[in-house]
């Protein structure tokens, strides 16, 4: 096998990405994933851009992380419209996402929130009863009113991976698949698994996978992995155009072309039993979830629920790490924080940028891996 | 009997108060039931509430199983269209009910009723889930009318035994269908007037087995169904799939069912098995009716009695591909290597069976994959327990084996269940060790040679939930998938409303010839949930059973 130029640690949509641009540049890429597990295989195509109400109730020390990010989440979704014109369509639309309030205490706290994320440039507006519920006529009479985000959208994960996998194959990047336990730094570092594999450099992408691999070079970065509970039921009508989350309740809601309507929102999975199984559901996170979401959509209860599943998402501090290990190293990390899916195409492409030392359109400096060095 | 009327698109059927509504619409000559996303006709076809074809809207709810949905006066059933209006529910009440039995039996077919009754009479509180509204599962099939004979000796028996479990005081719950099975174990099942969430001490697994068909062209039209689904017909409802039908298949059943439907005033205008005549394999059949003379005699008293009604069994014959033509079915089959074709009402395929192991298969049991029978059988101790303490498996959803080896383990089961200082008798170990003999040498005697699917044309329709044609399973085999699940996610195979049980074995077989590896556990597509496809007001109904202080994230 010829010694690539860059050698990628995980086929999720970062590494993918990662590899594209590479590749684009006139690289020769591997890309090297365990095949278990992968976020990018389980995501739901949420394009997050405005503060998830999740994350800052779940982390409330890292808000200022998740706020300073603000503006690298409206690049990634540039980054996802161009992808989506360069590959032929992944259903991307972008009509908003919405995060209901149900409670005047629940619309004041989007009005702050609004009003922090206008100021990093996000096109937010606060939405009061009549005109969001003649925006979306679907919703729960409850609902007193929204913060409307149009910077946000969704997409077809199945049809992106699969498609990005046909982009990646006709320009020659090779697909091997082993589980990489270290990396041996160096001019000419060496990533190793069942195989050894030498590359002029070696990108770990492989979200919580990444810092058990980063560790030994000296980063103190701790990616544990987050299993997240997800529903999709059967086709209805395609009527819920937007993004839907709520200012209080853990949930996103959308529906996709095909009709069929999906529900996550960060309700809690286990982790997987062993290494070949999937993270397993948890019962009430089925119940609590979809429950919740028939009582944000009244309309969707008509519908079953065809299946669930579970993947694992990789928080980290709410903030990307993209560069290189060591200044002037070969090793380079692209980790994103929280929101992976959204945030893999322009934390690819800044990963491939710094590897190959192209110019960067979006300022990595704040996102560097020194802030992880001992 | 008295009769009820609902309408259909508008237009009045009459029907026997007792009928289902795949009956009613089927005796109304309505083979076409709901519309696909590709604008596809679709109707009855397994029969038994698997393969989520046979969709209505009833009374404004949408996708309905017109197969398990009693008829009622005054229903209103609509042709169900691919994407209904998003229209919230008429809100219905679902009683919560949190159960904690000692033995909790899922299924009440031959092996789950006789493993309650055993379990009852051994002192433990026991309760029966079934999904069907009348216990005795797909052997025993018993009639949807209490006030009318039996059939015969064999539906006698099933309703003998079901009610040996009210004696013996099983609690049995019908028309309750479970679609969750968690760590713990935990079930959760909905009936259309409640909720359960069921903590037993030990669980039996009894669900049987669902048929495999033939994935060939034209497989999907309505009119096409499991030679199961036309004996439910029969023998639940009195309704004939159609007045000529064309049976094809692998099995005593097919046979059986002919003759059924043919003493019901049916037409069999082709009864095709695919194995050679069983005189061609005189030691396997000798062995057969030396392990079991009774039922072997059984079986030649059907022959006769086809016979005598001009129906001959064709061997080594094959179905190739069906059509529509104008009002019937056109079968192109191929009978020793000469092509033929036959027209008819109802074309009924049975290839064998699938063991129901979605349960077991979530609960982590393990798994070892049978080649003879091209299924996977969960591992079991002697007494029936899988690799997963407190949780028993028995009869076919283990691997077929037949109702009486099902009865046998059903005792063996019920009995360890009930209590931990049970062991199995020695009596029902031989009779047990007997039965798997008999089913043995049976199949070696319809042991028969199957084209493989790889060599299916192009436009057939591997995954029919999805439409998703051999042609594209192609294309994204050209690709290398590492795995079904990569294979799944590239295609759509398997990600509709049967939830893959049509289509995994033929796309795990497929994925395993060509990596040159041999098929288990992971060869298939990952279990998932829910097990069958559940509606949001049964979620929302169940929720209440959580405790207050189980929300995420706090």
């Amino acid at each position: 096998m010829l010694e690539p130029d860059l050698l990628i640690i995980g086929g999720g949509i970062t590494g993918q990405c990662a590899a594209l641009v590479a590749a684009d540049a006139g690289a020769m890429v591997t890309i090297v994933d365990m095949q278990r597990n992968a976020g990018s295989h389980a995501n739901a195509g949420s394009l997050h851009v405005q503060m998830q109400s999740r994350f800052l109730r779940l982390n409330p020390h890292l808000a200022d992380n998740l706020e300073s990010s603000l503006p690298l989440y409206m690049s990634a979704v540039a980054e996802w419209q161009a992808l989506d014109a360069a590959l032929g369509g992944v259903e991307l639309t972008q009509q908003g996402g919405l995060m209901l309030a149900d409670t005047p205490a629940q619309l004041d706290f989007l009005h702050q929130k609004a009003a922090r994320e206008q100021k990093k440039g996000l096109d937010v507006e606060i939405l009061y009863r009549d005109t969001l519920h003649r925006l979306a006529p679907w919703l729960s009479p409850h609902v007193v009113g929204a913060e409307l985000c149009r910077n946000e959208g969704k997409l077809n994960p199945l049809i992106a991976n699969r498609k990005m996998r046909e982009a990646l194959t006709a320009r020659g990047v090779r697909f091997v698949q082993d589980q990489i336990t270290h990396i041996t730094d160096g001019p000419r570092p060496i990533a190793h698994g069942a195989q050894n594999y030498p590359a002029g450099a070696v990108l770990i992408a492989s979200s919580w996978g990444g810092g058990q691999l980063a560790q030994p070079l000296g980063l103190r970065i701790q990616t544990p992995p987050e299993p997240l509970h997800m529903n999709i039921t059967e086709a209805g009508a395609y009527e819920i155009q937007h993004l839907v989350q709520h200012a209080e309740r853990p949930i996103t809601l959308k529906q996709f072309r095909s009709g069929q309507v999906v529900i996550g929102g960060g309700w809690q999975a286990n982790l997987a039993r062993d290494d070949s199984a999937a993270p397993a559901i948890k019962p009430d996170s089925l119940l609590g979830n979809v429950a919740l979401a028939a009582r944000i959509a009244p309309g969707i209860g008509g519908l079953r629920v065809l299946r669930t599943w579970a993947g694992y998402n990789t928080p980290v501090d709410g903030k990307t790490t993209v560069g290189a290990v060591r200044d002037g190293g070969r090793v380079f990390v692209g980790l994103p924080g929280d929101a992976g899916y959204t945030l893999g195409p322009v934390v690819g492409r800044m990963a491939a940028n710094a590897v190959l030392s192209l110019p960067q359109a979006v300022d990595p400096e704040p996102y560097s891996p020194a802030r992880w060095r001992a | 009997m008295s009769q009820i009327t609902f309408t259909f698109d508008g237009q009045d059927i009459t029907c026997d108060q007792t009928s289902s509504v795949a009956a009613a619409l089927t005796q109304a000559g309505h083979r076409a039931f709901r519309k696909t996303e590709g604008d596809a006709p679709r109707g009855i076809f397994c029969g038994m509430g698997v393969c989520q074809d046979c969709l209505v809207t009833i009374d404004g709810r949408p996708n309905q199983r017109a197969c398990m949905t009693p008829a009622a006066g005054g229903l209103q059933v609509q042709t169900q269209s691919a994407r209904p209006a998003l229209t919230k529910p008429q809100d219905r009440t679902l009683t919560p009910h949190r159960l904690t039995p000692r033995v909790l039996v899922i299924g009440g077919g031959a092996g789950g009723l006789n493993a309650a009754i055993a379990a009852a009479e051994s002192g433990a509180e026991t309760v029966l889930l079934d999904e069907r509204k009348v216990s005795g599962g797909q052997y025993f099939k018993q009639d949807a009318d209490p006030t009318r004979d039996p059939l015969d000796a064999q539906q006698r028996a099933g309703r003998d035994l079901v009610t040996a479990a009210y004696a013996a005081g099983v609690t049995l719950i019908q028309s309750a269908e479970v679609w969750g099975a968690f760590d713990g174990p935990e079930i959760m099942a909905t009936s259309p007037e409640a909720v359960y969430a069921i903590r037993p001490e030990r669980l039996i697994v009894a669900t049987g087995a669902y048929e495999r068909p033939a994935t060939i062209p034209g497989w999907t039209l309505p009119g096409v169904m499991t030679v199961g689904a036309a004996q439910t017909l029969w023998r639940s409802y009195r309704t004939l799939p159609g007045r000529r039908v064309a049976l094809f298949g692998n099995g005593p059943l097919v046979a059986q069912v002919a003759a059924e439907l043919v003493s019901g005033g049916a037409e069999v205008v082709c009864l095709a098995e695919a194995a050679p005549a069983p005189w061609s394999r005189p030691v396997a059949a000798l062995d057969m009716v030396r392990r079991d003379p009774a039922l072997a005699v059984k079986g030649l008293g059907l022959l006769s009695k086809l016979a005598r009604n001009g129906v001959r069994v064709s061997h080594d014959t094959l179905p190739e591909q069906i059509e529509q033509a104008g009002d019937v079915l056109r079968v192109t089959y191929r009978q020793n290597g000469t092509l033929k074709t036959v027209k008819a009402d109802a074309v009924c395929l049975n290839f064998g069976f699938q063991p129901q192991n979605e349960i077991l298969r979530l609960l982590g049991a393990r798994m070892s994959y049978d080649a003879q029978f091209d299924q996977l059988r969960v591992d079991r101790s002697p007494d029936c327990e899988t690799s997963v303490p407190q949780v028993y498996a028995i009869g076919d959803c283990c691997g077929l084996g037949g109702a009486p080896a099902a009865a046998v383990e059903g005792r063996i089961a019920g009995r360890a269940a009930a209590s931990d200082e049970a062991q199995p008798t020695p009596a029902d170990l031989s009779l047990r060790a007997r039965h798997g003999k008999f089913q043995d040498a049976l199949w070696r005697v319809y042991a028969a040679d199957r084209p493989l699917p790889e060599d299916a044309p192009p436009e057939t329709l591997i995954c029919r939930c999805e439409e998703v044609s051999k042609a594209t399973l192609d294309a994204a085999l050209a690709d290398d998938p590492l795995d079904i699940g990569a294979l799944k996610r590239a295609t759509r195979i398997g990600m509709g409303r049967c939830q893959g049980r049509y289509c995994a074995p033929v796309v795990a077989g497929i994925m395993a010839r060509r990596q040159g590896r041999p098929l288990e556990d992971l060869s298939y597509f990952a279990p998932r949930i829910p097990i069958k496809p559940v509606e949001i007001a049964a979620i929302t109904a169940a929720e209440t059973l959580l405790d207050a202080e189980q929300t995420p994230d706090a």
